[in-house]
């Protein structure tokens, strides 16, 4: 059955359609959940709202698990679903970046747009640079092409590193999530702020 | 959860990860990958560079190996029919609750000036290493972690690890 | 807090039923039960050997042979060019750039049409197409390629062509009347390019 593109069971036109009203079904949630706002993300990093934390494993957890049991169910063929191939320098590098770009930008780029789109003009600038700096990226390219196309290891998962099914790691997963909350939950009570 | 004010009250985070995730379930049963953002990024400057300056492009590495890997043009990438999406959906949330507002969102401690200049230059560290990294926090981090990738456990993790090390340096900025 | 302790209640039971039951690794069916009883009702995978040996003579490059019998049964006769896929291995990955791909046209045969068939049946059950079966198999081929029936002198003229174009191809393939002659016809292979494997099911591209 799934990935019904992939299986050729919906065509083109609809699987472009679909795309659509997937990004209306992300937006709504990212800006329902808070992540039109920058101070709200930005919280995650002091303490005072770590929403961020919450909603991310939550739907990392929960999307991990509906594929599991769609594959168990035989719903959809894990074996074509994409896996994001792992570059380990690009990843840690543009990682720590990126992490850069979101403690002084106070966005990612998904939560950007959301937030343009209920008129913040800060979000409105950190697009614009997002422009500029892939732009950068691919005039700069042969520059760090050598570090981005470095310690390629394919596509592998978490759980082939470390020898246990994808269930089983999928369950100590959802136990670190858990714990996570709870420290989350506990740090929004010990640097609580407001207003912001 | 006290609060009064109708624009400050927010889904619960976990019903909103839930939903989330039941958003990138969907996502990966219909097309067989997560949800992604910078891509559709890049697919407008890839797009916009076409246009203005085609011969620079045909010559520059990065967008033959671009278009190597996609094809159908920038209508017909998925990742910009689902931003498109994420504008109208956000846009309706935010009707709904009552947040349309044209604003610069800023700690009290800094200007709007300031703000926005600190916007740019974190998008384009953002942009800039969300293609070095092959994606950003929804693209890698995000549908990475779901689908078990370690790739997907390194950018989250560098992504966050960066952003909690240097987040006492710039914290005027926000509190 | 409470919305924690809820999370926890669904999250943990699911986590440990995923972490407990086996992986799903089995290949789906892609044809429903009813749609293969279609397919088996028409038969049309059979290819007569009258077509194949046209194809083997006029060295089709899109035609590949898949003998499906034992290696032994192989090595000791194999139709010209055919390769060896024994049931056992057919879903060996190695084996999936052959028979799931858009370019050749593939024909199994077995001795006779039975394991062919079958061979066909899954492979159009994984949803693979351009596959083939041989009709009769290897016995069938045998009594009118190889060794053709003489057709009796009141038969109709097309009876003699089809007779003279089954010894000529006979000849032509070293089959020379005789009965599986032992490592007759050497694979010469020559005139057919090797495989092209199509491009792999197309993972949906990369995302950010």
């Amino acid at each position: 059955m799934g990935p019904l593109i992939v299986n050729e069971i919906i065509p083109e036109g609809l699987n472009l359609f679909l795309a659509f009203v997937i990004g209306i079904g992300f937006g709504f949630v990212l800006e329902s959940s808070g992540f039109s706002s920058s101070r709200k993300l930005a919280g995650m990093f002091y303490g005072y709202d770590t929403t961020v934390l919450k909603v991310f494993f939550t739907a990392a957890i929960t999307a991990m698990l509906g594929l599991l049991f769609f594959s168990l169910f035989g719903w959809i063929d894990l074996s074509l679903v994409y896996i994001n191939p792992t570059f380990m320098t690009s990843a840690i590098v543009g990682g720590a970046i990126m992490g850069a770009g979101f403690i002084l930008g106070g966005y990612c780029p998904g939560t950007s747009f959301c937030a343009l789109s209920i008129g913040k003009l800060d979000a409105l600038a950190f697009i614009g640079g997002l422009f500029i700096g892939v732009f950068i990226f691919a005039e700069g390219y042969p520059l760090w092409e050598t570090m981005y196309k470095a310690n390629n290891m394919g596509a592998p998962t978490m759980n082939t590193i470390l020898g246990v099914s994808r269930g089983v790691f999928a369950f100590l997963l959802i136990i670190v999530a858990l714990a996570m909350f709870v420290v989350g939950e506990w740090s929004e009570k010990k640097f609580p702020r407001d207003e912001y | 959860m006290e609060q009064t004010d109708r624009s400050k009250r927010y889904l619960n985070p976990y019903v909103g990860g839930v939903l989330l995730g039941l958003v990138l379930l969907a996502a990966n049963f219909v097309s067989g990958r997560g949800l992604g953002a910078s891509g559709a990024i890049k697919s407008a400057v890839v797009s916009t560079m076409e246009t203005v300056a085609p011969q620079h492009v045909a010559t520059t590495k990065f967008y033959t190996e671009y278009s190597g890997s996609h094809d159908g043009g920038f209508w017909h990438n998925w990742l910009v029919l689902e931003m498109l999406g994420v504008l109208v959906g956000g846009f309706a949330s935010g009707a709904i609750a009552g947040r349309l507002k044209w604003k610069v969102e800023h700690s009290p401690k800094i200007t709007s000036k300031r703000r926005i200049i600190f916007a740019v230059i974190g998008g384009i560290l953002f942009g800039f290493g969300s293609q070095l990294g092959r994606g950003c926090t929804s693209g890698s981090a995000l549908s990475g972690m779901a689908v078990l990738s370690v790739g997907g456990f390194v950018s989250m993790a560098f992504i966050f690890g960066t952003a909690f090390a240097l987040a006492y340096f710039v914290r005027k900025l926000w509190i | 807090m409470k919305y924690i302790i809820k999370l926890a209640m669904v999250m943990i039971p699911l986590g440990l039923i995923i972490a407990a039951v086996p992986e799903n690794t089995t290949k789906q069916y892609k044809l429903t039960a009813q749609e293969m009883i279609n397919e088996v009702q028409t038969g049309q995978q059979f290819v007569h050997p009258d077509a194949i040996a046209a194809q083997i003579v006029s060295n089709d490059p899109e035609l590949q042979l898949i003998d499906v019998r034992s290696k032994d049964e192989y090595d000791k006769f194999h139709l010209p060019n055919a390769i060896n896929i024994p049931l056992a291995n057919l879903l060996n990955p190695d084996n999936a750039d052959v028979i799931d791909q858009g370019i050749k046209t593939n024909v199994f045969y077995s001795n006779g049409s039975t394991r062919a068939n079958e061979v066909w049946m899954i492979t159009r059950q994984l949803g693979y197409k351009n596959n083939y079966v041989l009709l009769g198999g290897l016995n069938f081929w045998i009594e009118t390629i190889s060794n053709p029936e003489k057709p009796r002198i009141t038969s109709p003229d097309d009876e003699f062509a089809k007779y003279d174009f089954r010894m000529g191809a006979s000849q032509a393939l070293g089959g020379g009347g005789q009965v599986a002659p032992a490592a007759s016809a050497p694979s010469s292979g020559s005139a057919i390019p090797a495989v092209t494997p199509k491009p792999k099911k197309k993972r949906a591209a990369g995302g950010c």
